[in-house]
């Protein structure tokens, strides 16, 4: 099999490959590696939250620093490589293709990840994942800010390789008698979340650039002092980083599109509304991005404006619970690891779209505005979707990498821990914003209720952080030593595995 | 097929009833529109929290139903012809 633990290759046959396994192979390591080193981060930041004053981080600038990387890490160093790993392994078979498009530049793409990575752990920068202008350009320290922008801008560019990779190799490298209609949802997934790479993240390109440029004091783009507009940042930022969000989310759907059906042994309902509600996805993204700023003085009319395109989301998204509900109804569902992560991601997806309709309609997004309603309702949907559809993926896909299997108790545990803490964090969080705790903070006031609220939303993440724990035992266990993998069907379902599981792409 | 574009049609009617009311407001008529914003939010989370409670109960119903230990659960057709 591919990761071969059995029969090891060595390291630089791997890392100097561009077949397109091994490409997502070292996407796949490195993406859980900075899962863990952001996880670990968010860690210290709930323990430092547990009491109010200082505990274990010693001032304000290093806990700003502490979430600065945790949400660069887990947004741009986790979950875009693990999509990527997944789309890489998997996109080529589904077109019945040998390769990506284009394998070098494939694997050009991926290392530009890790220097990107160093830069922005040794920068270590203060300004959020935002990067707030106007402190981001007036007294953000530097090196470190400046190493977080050519970071990202690196990021930005290894994206936009792969997702030009992705695109070709499904719209032209798929096999002639496969029509697009015929194409998995998996890979419609990454050909719909690559095409809003493409279409917003030069947006943000320009946006560091200029950026960098006022930190270098040549150009006052958002620098008040000298005429420049810090709102003008913020509809550059969430002109890209709403879309973003359903470039995070639309692969996690699609791995969902994978689990689902296999277990409940019935086939998609609907692929065609699948695919429609992907389409529908990856434009109505472009119609909400001014909702994460309606407190910054735009009109009546501009606010009716984008919450209704948030608005518009909904529908989309209520497609895929339906169609996954439908699929579902009828089955003969096995609760194996990979099928019940699919259903707690599927749950919290709906829940977290609820506290999403929330904040688009305008009243009350002046009362949750920069509260922990916010981190609440962002975490549900990266932890709770995305992350919940990832690792669910990756439980999937484990027999086909190693060749082994997981070890299946660890992996419910793993479940069970991680659905009690995300709804014990998240949950609470948005309890804590309506109670008007601030986002973003060190320290809060000795109010009983917010206390409280803060420690249940510790105690949920150390749980989290313990079946993270077992976990990452279970993978590097499972790898090395793990139950060899009945290839032909792994969860004994009665059929075969889906995927082609022969030691290389039967294509190449 | 016509039942499907049916029910996809009722759905997205019954999701755009709440906004109506807003997108026909005269310009002007700023105090009025923020009440109607207001009441358009509350009739929003009556319907997302009716909806909520239908899909979650549904998933927990689906999962306790076809789960495969269920007495009466039977072999999917699609088993039986190995197409899925």
């Amino acid at each position: 099999m591919v990761l071969e633990m059995a029969r090891p290759r060595p390291i630089w046959q791997i890392m100097f490959s561009t077949h397109h396994t091994d490409v997502g192979l070292l996407y796949l390591i490195t993406s859980l590696a900075f899962m863990f080193m952001g996880g670990a981060l968010a860690l210290s930041i709930r323990a430092e939250l547990f009491f109010p004053g200082a505990q274990i981080i010693t001032d304000a600038m290093t806990f700003n620093r502490i979430f600065t990387v945790h949400g660069t890490t887990l947004i741009f160093l986790f979950i875009l490589p693990f999509a990527s790993a997944v789309g890489n392994y998997f996109v080529p078979i589904m077109v019945r293709y040998k390769d990506m498009a284009y394998p070098k530049l494939n694997a050009i793409a991926f290392w530009m990840i890790p220097p990107a990575g160093a830069l922005i752990w040794l920068g270590f920068a203060d300004f959020t994942w935002y990067a707030t202008p106007p402190y981001s350009v007036i007294s953000a320290p530097g090196p470190a800010a400046d190493m977080w922008i050519f970071g990202l801008k690196i990021l930005g560019v290894s994206s936009i390789l792969g997702s030009i990779n992705f695109i070709v190799t499904i719209l032209k490298c798929k096999h002639p008698d496969m029509p697009i209609s015929k194409v998995p949802l998996l890979a419609w997934s990454f050909l719909s979340s690559s095409l809003i790479v493409l279409v917003a993240l030069p947006t943000f390109a320009a946006a560091l650039l200029m950026l960098l440029t006022d930190r270098l004091g040549v150009s006052g783009f958002f620098n008040p002092a000298v005429g420049g507009d810090p709102i003008a940042y913020a509809h550059l930022f969430w002109f890209t980083f709403h879309p973003e969000v359903y470039v995070l989310v639309i692969p996690a759907i699609g791995m969902m599109y994978e689990i689902i059906p296999r277990f409940s042994r019935k086939p998609i309902f609907s692929v065609t509304s699948g695919i429609i509600a992907f389409i529908l996805l990856s434009i109505v993204s472009f119609a909400s991005w001014a909702h994460h700023m309606y407190a910054t003085g735009l009109s009546f009319t501009e606010k009716t404006v984008f919450m209704v395109g948030t608005l518009a989301a909904v529908p989309a998204s209520a497609m895929h619970v339906f169609n996954f509900l439908a699929t579902m109804w009828g089955g003969r569902i096995k609760f194996s690891t990979p099928m019940l992560w699919a259903i707690g991601g599927i749950a919290l997806f709906f829940s977290a779209g609820a506290g999403g309709v929330v904040n688009s309609a305008m009243p009350l997004d002046f009362v949750t505005h920069d509260s922990y309603w916010v981190v609440g309702h962002f975490h549900l949907f990266v932890m709770g979707t995305i992350l919940f559809g990832s690792v669910g993926y990756l439980y999937y896909m484990f027999p086909y990498v190693t060749g082994r299997m997981y070890n299946r108790k660890l992996g419910n545990i793993h479940f069970v821990l991680s659905f009690v803490g995300t709804v014990m964090v998240f949950f609470t969080q948005h309890v804590l914003g309506l109670f008007g705790m601030p986002r973003r903070v060190y320290d809060y006031p000795p109010i009983p209720e917010w206390i409280a609220m803060n420690q249940i939303a510790t105690v949920g993440a150390m749980i989290i952080g313990v079946s993270m724990a077992l976990f990452l035992i279970n993978m590097l266990y499972s790898a090395a030593r793990g139950k060899e993998a009945d290839m032909n069907d792994p969860w004994n379902l009665g059929a075969k595995y889906y995927y082609p599981y022969e030691r290389k792409n039967p294509q190449h | 097929m016509t039942m499907r574009i049916l029910a996809y049609a009722t759905l997205a009617l019954a999701l755009s009833l709440p906004i109506l009311p807003v997108m026909a407001a005269e310009p002007g008529e700023y105090l009025d529109r923020r009440s109607e914003i207001w009441n358009l939010f509350f009739r929003m989370m009556t319907v997302a929290f009716t909806i909520g409670t239908v899909v979650s109960g549904t998933i927990v119903w689906l999962c306790w139903r076809f789960r495969e230990s269920h007495p009466k659960a039977k072999r999917t057709k699609y088993e039986e012809a190995g197409e899925w």
